[in-house]
C-alpha cells in the first residue's frame, strides 16, 4: 500500500509540471503582449520595456516557468493578476468555494438520482420505468448544459419567477453589502445551476450504474448467494450493490477533470463567480498568471481528487488493500 | 421413494432471437445417499436442468413445465419462499469456477455465516463457530485464521473446498456439483474429487456430479445420465455404461477418453458441432453427427427404451439391438479395455 | 483612450438617442426630456441600487492605476476632482466646473503655473479634512515607481510638470513642480500647455488621502471625499459603494448603498433588470435586443435609454501604403463606402452617423456632412478616385473574427467590388489586431478602429491621433500613420490656442483634416443603450464615460 501511495504521489508532480509547462507554453504561442497591454495609451518602447520589466515578462520563458515554480514552492504564491493586479492564489481562493459548491452539491444532486434509478432500471429492464431512463440519459448527454441552463433559467427565473435568474451567495453571512448570504439563500441560488450540471452527469451515471448492476446481477458469486437461499433484497443489498459500485468510484475520479470544464459553462450562464467563469474572463483578457492559477489549482484538485478516489478504491476492495 | 424424482423437466428461455429449448424432456430418479453422474457437452442442458429444479432460473424469460418430487414435494413452480428454505440447507449447489463464485469483497467467514444465519436462528458466533468446523472438514489449513481472508487469498483447490463447505454448512440431503474440478488442475482435482468421496460418507448425503469428464464420472458415480441436445439419451449405472454403450453418442463419448496405457491410438473425436438449441435438428438432435444415420433418425425422435435385458439401462436410438451390439464389438476391439482399477 | 479591444461588448455604444437628427444640438435637445438637472440631491434618497456589470470587472479601483472607462465611472461616484463634469445630461454634462477648487485655476508664469485654492470643509469618509496635500499624493501615486501606473510609465504625463520625470525616474522623492500647502496647490509646468486644467478631471487625479500607501497591487478600499466610498470589493464578483456620510457637497448622493456584480452574462442580465432582480446593466444591453426594446419602453422615455458618447468609429486608411497612399483613393473611399450599412450591423440605435473626427461635446465640434452620407455614392466616389482609382491595386482589409466586425469587413468589401477594386479579407485574432495596427510597417490597407476621450478636448482626438511625429517602430497612435508636417504645424499651432480660439481652430482643422487629407473613413458615432428596471428614476447620463451617473439615479 505504502509503495502504491508513494508512485501515485510521484505521478502526481509529474502530472502537475506538464500541465503547467503546457499551459506556460501556449501562452507564449500567442502573440499577444500584456506589457503593451498594461502599458496604457501610446506607450514609447522604453515604457513598454519599464512594464514588461516590472512583469518580469524580459526572461526568457524557462526563467520565466523557474520563477513561477520558485514562487509556488517557496513562497506558496501564484503572482499577480496582469489585469486587476491582485495575488492570483488569493482570486483562486475566493473562486474555488463557488465551483466547489457547485461541483460538489452538483455531485450529490447527480448521485442522488441516478443511483435509484440506474438500480431500478436493471431490475426493470425494458419497463416504463427503464425506457423513460433511457430516454432522460439521451436527453442529458446530447444537450449542452449552456443550452440546458438557459432553458431553466428563462422558464424558472424568468418566466415563472420561483427561482433567481442568476446570481451567487455566499454560504457564510456577512459579507459587508452582499445582496444575500446565509445557507440558504446560498442553495435556492444554486438550485438551476445544480440540475443544469448535474444532467449531463446523472445521464452518464445512469447508463453506468445501470450496466453495472445489470453485469453484476449475472455474476457467479450472485448466484452462489441465491443458491444459499438468499432472497432478492439481501441479494441486491450485500452482494451486488458494493461490487457494481466499485467502479463508479473510479469514474468519479476521472469525471471531477470533466466536472470543472463542465462547471465552465454552468457558470457563465449563472453568473457564478467560480474558476470556470473566471478562467474564461482571464483567457480572453491575456491574463497569464490567473490562467496558470487556475490551471494549477484545478490539476492540483484533480490529481488530489483522484488520489483519494485511488485510496477509497483500494480500501473498498480487498484485492487491493491487500495485495 | 426417492428422494428427487424428476419428471418430463422442460425448459426454454425466450431470447431476442427466438425461444431456445435448453431441456427438452429430462426424467431421472435420485435416491439417499446415491451419486449421480450427469455428462454432456455445453449446451446438453445438463447444469439447466438443475438450474431449473433449483429455482435459479431467470422466471422472466424462462418456461418450465413438468415435475420436481423433492422427499415428496413438488417443488416445481413452488413459492420462492419455500424454494429458499430448501436451497441451502436441504439441497446445496457448487458451481464450476470457484474464483468467481464467491462475492471477492466479503471474506469467506462472512460468507459462509451468512449460509448459516439464513437458515438457522443462530448467533453469529455461533454461526461463526460452525464455519470454522466445516473450513476444517473440508481440510483448510489454520482454518480459525483463514477465516477471515478474502477469497482472493486463496488458491483455485483452496476455494473451491470453500464452495464446497458453504454448500454443505447446513447439512444438505443431496449436493449438486455442476463441473466443480473443470477448472482445477489435475492434482487438485483429484484432492477434490477424493474430499467430496469422504463428506459424501460423513454427510450421508446424494450427489449429483455434473461433468463432461467421463473420468470423473468412472470415479464417483454410482449411477449415469447421458444428456445430448436438452434429453437423456443413455442412463445406466456406472458400470454397465463403460461395458456396454448403447448409443453412438456414448460410443463417441467413450472413444474420446483418453487412456494413460494406449500406444499410439489416436483419439476418437466425435465430428460437427453441437446440435443448436434455437433451431434443434428434427428427429434425433444426434443425427447429423452420427456415423449410423438412417432416414428414419431424421424425421423421428427415437423413444427412450431400456436396453437388452436390462431396465435400468435406458437409450435413445433407432438402430436395432443387432446393430448396435455389432458396432459396438468392432469398436472395442479398436479399444485397448483395461480395469481402470483406481 | 482607445476602448479595450475584447471589451467590445461593454463599451459597445449603441443607439440612437435622437433618431431624427444628425446634429449634436438635437442630440442635446431630445434628451432634455430627462430634464435632470440634478444639482442638488433630491427628494428620493435611499434604497440600494442593484448594477450588473456584464463581460468585465473593474480592472482596479485605485485612482493611481485605473485606466479604464468603467473603472473611471466608479471612481467618478468615490472622488473629489479639482475640476470635474456635474450630474448634467447632453452638452451640459460636458462643461467642467471646480469642484474640489474653488474657481478655475490661476495661470501665469506663461502658462506654466498654475494656482488652485482648495474648497474648504471637504472631507474624507473617515472624517479626516481634505488639503492641498490630497492632490499631490495623487499625483505623486500616479507618478511614482513604486505604483506601476500605466499613467506613470506613460511620456505624456511624466514630462508635464517640473521634477515629475525625476520622480518617475526614482532619482527624486517627491515631484519639485507641485507645491501643496494648507488649502493652496500650485503646479509648475515644464512648459505651457492649455489642456493642463481638462487632464486633471481625469480620474487619476482625484483627492486621496496624504499617507494613501504606494502599492503595485492597487488599494480595494480607502477613504475618499466623493458623495460615495468603496466599502467592500471582491475582485471579479462585487463592489460595495456606500454614501459618504461626511460628503455635503452638491452632488447627488441618492442611493444608500450601490452594489455592482461584475463578469455576469449580458443575457442573463437583460432578464434581471427586466424582472427586477437587478437595476441596470453597465455593460449595455445585448445588441439583437436592442430593437424589441426599443419597441417595448420607447427610446428615452423612462426605462430603455440611449445615449451619445465620446466615442467615434471610423476605418482606419493606412496613408503610408499603395493603394491608400493616394489621397484621391482615400477620398473616394469616403464617398464609396456606405455608412449607414456600417451601422446596421451593430443593430438598432447603435449609432449615429459621422463622417469627421471630433464629436459633440468636445469644444469645437461643427457636424457637417462633406462625404457620402445615405449609402455609397459610387459614380461620385469614381469621380473623385480618378485615375489612381481606376489603376488601384489589392486592399488589405482587416477585422477581428467576431461576427459583427466581420460583417462591417464585408459591407467594406462589398463597396470595393463596386467600386471595381481588388481586395484581401485578413481575418485577425483580436488579441494581435491592434498590435498589428500598431507596428511600423503594416501592411494593413483598411482596418476598423474606435476612439473615445480621455478627456473632452480636441487635442485628444485630432492631435493625438494624427501627429505624425508620434509615430515609432511599434505602439503607435497615429495608426493612419498620416505625418504630414503642414499639418503637423497646424496642430501644434491650434494646441497653443485656448477658450473660443481654440475650438474655432479646431472646428477648421476637423473639417480640413477630412477634406484634405481624409486618413479615415468615419462612420459613427457610438451610442449606448441601457435599460433599467421600473424601480430607477433620475436619470442622469455622462456622454464623457458612456455611462448614466451611478450616484444621480434614484431607487428610494
Amino acid at each position: 500500500m505504502t509503495h502504491f501511495l508513494i508512485r501515485r504521489i510521484f505521478w502526481a508532480i509529474f502530472l502537475f509540471l506538464v500541465a503547467t509547462i503546457i499551459t506556460y507554453l501556449i501562452f507564449f504561442v500567442i502573440p499577444a503582449d500584456p506589457a503593451a497591454l498594461a502599458a496604457g495609451k501610446a506607450p514609447t518602447p522604453q515604457d513598454v520595456a519599464r512594464v514588461r520589466h516590472l512583469m518580469h515578462l524580459d526572461l526568457p520563458i524557462y526563467q520565466q516557468y523557474w520563477l513561477f515554480l520558485w514562487n509556488l514552492i517557496r513562497h506558496g504564491s501564484l503572482g499577480h493578476s496582469f489585469v486587476n493586479r491582485q495575488s492570483v492564489r488569493y482570486l483562486v481562493g475566493e473562486d474555488a468555494p463557488v465551483t466547489a459548491s457547485l461541483v460538489f452539491g452538483g455531485a450529490v444532486f447527480w448521485l442522488s438520482l441516478s443511483i435509484p434509478v440506474g438500480i431500478l432500471s436493471a431490475l426493470r429492464p425494458r419497463s416504463l420505468l427503464d425506457r423513460i431512463a433511457m430516454l432522460f440519459v439521451l436527453v442529458g448527454i446530447s444537450a449542452h448544459p449552456v443550452w440546458i441552463g438557459l432553458i431553466l433559467s428563462y422558464v424558472f427565473g424568468y418566466k415563472l419567477g420561483i427561482t433567481p435568474i442568476a446570481g451567487y451567495c455566499n454560504f457564510f453571512p456577512g459579507t459587508p453589502g452582499a445582496q444575500c448570504s446565509g445557507p440558504i439563500q446560498w442553495a435556492y441560488h444554486l438550485i438551476l445551476p445544480w440540475i443544469t450540471f448535474m444532467v449531463l452527469f446523472a445521464a452518464l451515471y445512469v447508463r453506468l450504474i445501470r450496466a453495472n448492476v445489470m453485469e453484476t446481477m449475472s455474476e457467479d458469486y450472485v448466484r452462489t448467494a441465491r443458491a444459499k437461499g438468499a432472497g432478492e433484497r439481501r441479494v441486491m443489498v450485500q452482494h451486488v450493490l458494493r461490487n457494481s459500485m466499485l467502479p463508479v468510484v473510479t469514474i468519479l475520479g476521472m469525471d471531477i477533470g470533466l466536472a470543472l470544464g463542465g462547471a465552465i459553462f454552468t457558470e457563465t450562464v449563472f453568473n457564478l463567480p467560480g474558476l470556470g467563469n473566471n478562467l474564461v474572463s482571464a483567457a480572453n483578457a491575456d491574463d497569464l498568471p490567473l490562467v496558470v492559477g487556475i490551471v494549477v489549482f484545478a490539476t492540483l484538485a484533480v490529481i488530489v481528487f483522484n488520489f483519494l478516489v485511488d485510496v477509497a478504491y483500494a480500501f473498498l476492495d480487498p484485492r487491493i488493500r491487500l495485495s | 421413494m426417492a428422494l428427487l424424482e424428476v419428471k418430463d423437466l422442460r425448459t426454454s428461455f425466450r431470447t431476442d432471437d427466438g425461444v431456445v429449448k435448453a431441456v427438452s424432456g429430462v426424467d431421472f430418479a435420485l435416491e439417499r445417499g446415491q451419486t449421480l453422474g450427469v455428462v454432456g457437452e455445453s449446451g446438453s442442458g445438463k447444469s439447466v436442468t438443475f438450474l431449473t429444479l433449483m429455482g435459479l432460473v431467470d422466471p422472466r424469460h424462462a418456461m418450465v413445465s413438468g415435475s420436481v418430487l423433492f422427499d415428496g414435494e413438488e417443488i416445481l413452480g413452488a413459492k420462492t419462499s419455500r424454494l429458499r428454505e430448501i436451497r441451502g440447507a436441504r439441497i446445496g449447489m457448487i458451481f464450476q469456477d470457484p474464483m468467481t463464485s464467491l462475492n471477492p469483497v466479503k471474506r469467506i467467514g462472512w460468507q459462509l455465516e451468512e449460509a448459516v444465519l439464513l437458515h438457522n436462528d443462530v448467533t453469529r458466533s455461533e454461526a461463526r463457530k460452525r464455519a470454522v468446523e466445516i473450513l476444517k472438514q473440508v481440510e483448510i489449513p489454520r482454518a480459525d485464521q483463514r477465516i477471515d481472508d478474502y477469497p482472493h487469498q486463496f488458491s483455485g483447490g483452496m476455494r473451491q473446498r470453500v464452495m464446497i463447505a458453504m454448500a454443505l454448512i447446513n447439512n444438505p440431503e443431496i449436493l449438486i456439483a455442476d463441473e466443480p474440478t473443470t477448472a482445477l488442475d489435475v492434482t487438485t482435482q483429484a484432492q477434490i474429487l477424493r474430499l467430496m468421496k469422504r463428506l459424501q460418507d460423513e454427510f450421508q448425503m446424494a450427489i449429483v456430479m455434473i461433468t463432461h469428464d467421463l473420468g470423473v464420472v468412472a470415479e464417483l458415480a454410482d449411477d449415469v445420465l447421458v444428456m445430448y441436445g436438452g434429453r437423456v439419451v443413455e442412463q445406466a449405472s456406472v458400470d454397465d455404461l463403460f461395458a456396454k454403450p448403447e448409443m453412438p453418442y456414448t460410443w463417441g463419448l467413450l472413444g474420446s477418453l483418453p487412456r494413460l496405457n494406449l500406444i499410439a491410438a489416436r483419439l476418437e473425436q466425435i465430428p460437427g458441432q453441437p446440435p443448436s438449441l434455437l433451431h434443434p435438428p428434427s428427429g434425433c438432435a444426434f443425427h447429423p453427427r452420427c456415423e449410423f444415420v438412417m432416414d428414419v433418425c431424421r424425421q423421428e425422435l427415437p423413444e427412450l427404451r431400456p436396453a437388452l435385458g436390462d431396465e435400468t439401462h435406458r437409450f435413445r436410438c433407432h438402430l436395432d439391438d443387432e446393430a448396435r451390439a455389432r458396432i459396438w464389438d468392432a469398436k472395442r476391439a479398436k479399444l485397448v479395455t483395461e480395469d481402470v482399477a483406481a | 483612450m482607445r476602448r479595450k479591444h475584447m471589451l467590445s461588448l461593454f463599451m459597445l455604444v449603441m443607439g440612437v438617442a435622437l433618431l431624427v437628427a444628425a446634429t449634436t444640438v438635437a442630440v442635446a435637445t431630445s434628451a432634455t426630456s430627462h430634464t435632470a438637472t440634478a444639482a442638488k440631491a433630491s427628494a428620493k434618497r435611499g434604497g440600494v441600487l442593484r448594477v450588473n456589470q456584464s463581460g468585465t470587472d473593474f480592472d482596479t479601483v485605485d485612482p493611481g492605476l485605473a485606466y479604464v472607462t468603467n473603472d473611471w465611472a466608479l471612481l467618478y461616484t468615490t472622488q473629489v476632482l479639482l475640476v470635474n463634469y456635474p450630474e448634467k445630461n447632453g452638452q451640459a454634462g460636458g462643461q467642467l466646473y471646480p469642484e474640489g477648487a474653488t474657481s478655475f485655476p490661476i495661470v501665469s508664469n506663461n502658462g506654466k503655473t498654475y494656482t488652485f485654492h482648495i474648497r474648504p470643509g471637504l472631507k474624507f469618509s473617515d472624517g479626516t479634512p481634505v488639503t492641498a496635500a490630497a492632490w499631490q499624493r495623487a499625483w505623486e501615486r500616479n507618478l511614482s515607481p513604486k505604483m506601476g501606473s500605466p499613467m506613470g510609465v506613460n511620456d505624456q504625463f511624466q514630462k508635464v510638470i517640473v521634477g515629475a520625470e525625476a520622480f518617475n525616474n526614482g532619482k527624486a522623492s517627491r515631484i519639485s513642480g507641485i507645491s501643496a500647502h494648507g488649502l493652496t496647490l500650485v503646479f509648475h509646468l515644464t512648459k505651457p500647455n492649455p489642456t493642463f486644467t481638462s487632464y486633471l478631471a481625469m480620474q487619476w487625479f482625484g483627492a486621496v488621502k496624504p499617507n494613501m500607501p504606494y502599492t503595485t497591487q492597487g488599494l480595494n478600499v480607502y477613504p475618499s471625499a466623493g458623495p460615495y466610498y468603496i466599502a467592500s470589493r471582491e475582485p471579479n464578483r462585487t463592489t460595495v459603494l456606500k454614501r459618504n456620510p461626511y460628503y455635503h457637497g452638491s452632488r447627488p448622493a441618492n442611493p444608500d448603498q450601490i452594489v455592482i456584480t461584475s463578469n455576469t452574462d449580458v443575457n442573463q442580465s437583460l432578464l434581471q433588470v427586466k424582472a427586477g432582480q437587478a437595476d441596470l446593466d453597465m455593460g449595455g444591453v445585448p445588441s439583437t435586443a436592442a430593437a424589441s426594446l426599443g419597441q417595448q419602453y420607447g427610446v428615452n422615455k423612462g426605462r430603455f435609454h440611449v445615449g451619445s458618447t465620446s466615442c467615434v468609429d471610423y476605418l482606419l486608411l493606412n496613408t503610408v501604403r499603395a493603394p491608400t497612399n493616394n489621397v484621391a483613393v482615400r477620398k473616394a473611399l469616403n464617398w464609396g463606402i456606405d455608412r449607414p450599412a456600417l451601422l446596421r450591423i451593430l443593430g438598432k440605435y447603435a449609432g449615429q452617423r459621422s463622417d469627421q473626427i471630433l464629436v459633440p461635446g468636445v469644444p469645437g465640434y461643427r457636424p457637417y456632412k462633406i462625404y457620402a452620407w445615405s449609402g455609397a455614392n459610387v459614380a461620385k466616389a469614381k469621380a473623385v478616385g480618378g485615375s489612381a482609382l481606376k489603376s488601384a491595386g489589392t486592399f488589405n482589409v482587416l477585422h477581428t473574427p467576431t461576427p459583427a466586425r466581420t460583417a462591417q469587413a464585408q459591407v467594406v468589401e462589398y463597396n470595393l467590388q463596386k467600386l471595381g477594386l481588388k481586395y484581401n479579407d485578413v481575418p485577425t485574432p483580436g488579441t494581435t489586431y491592434y498590435n498589428t495596427l500598431e507596428t511600423k510597417g503594416t501592411s494593413y490597407n483598411i482596418a476598423r478602429a474606435g476612439w473615445c476621450a480621455d478627456y473632452f478636448d480636441p487635442f485628444d482626438y485630432i492631435n493625438v491621433l494624427l501627429d505624425g511625429r508620434s509615430i515609432q517602430q511599434t505602439n503607435n497612435v497615429d495608426m493612419a500613420y498620416l505625418n504630414s508636417p503642414a499639418l503637423n504645424k497646424q496642430m501644434d499651432q491650434a494646441a497653443a490656442l485656448s477658450g473660443r480660439a481654440r475650438a474655432n481652430a479646431y472646428a477648421k482643422l476637423d473639417l480640413e483634416v477630412m477634406q484634405k487629407y481624409a486618413p479615415w473613413v468615419p462612420f459613427m458615432i457610438d451610442n449606448t443603450r441601457y435599460l433599467t428596471s421600473s424601480r430607477v428614476s433620475n436619470w442622469v447620463y455622462s456622454t464623457y464615460f458612456g455611462e448614466p451617473d451611478l450616484n444621480a439615479l434614484a431607487v428610494g
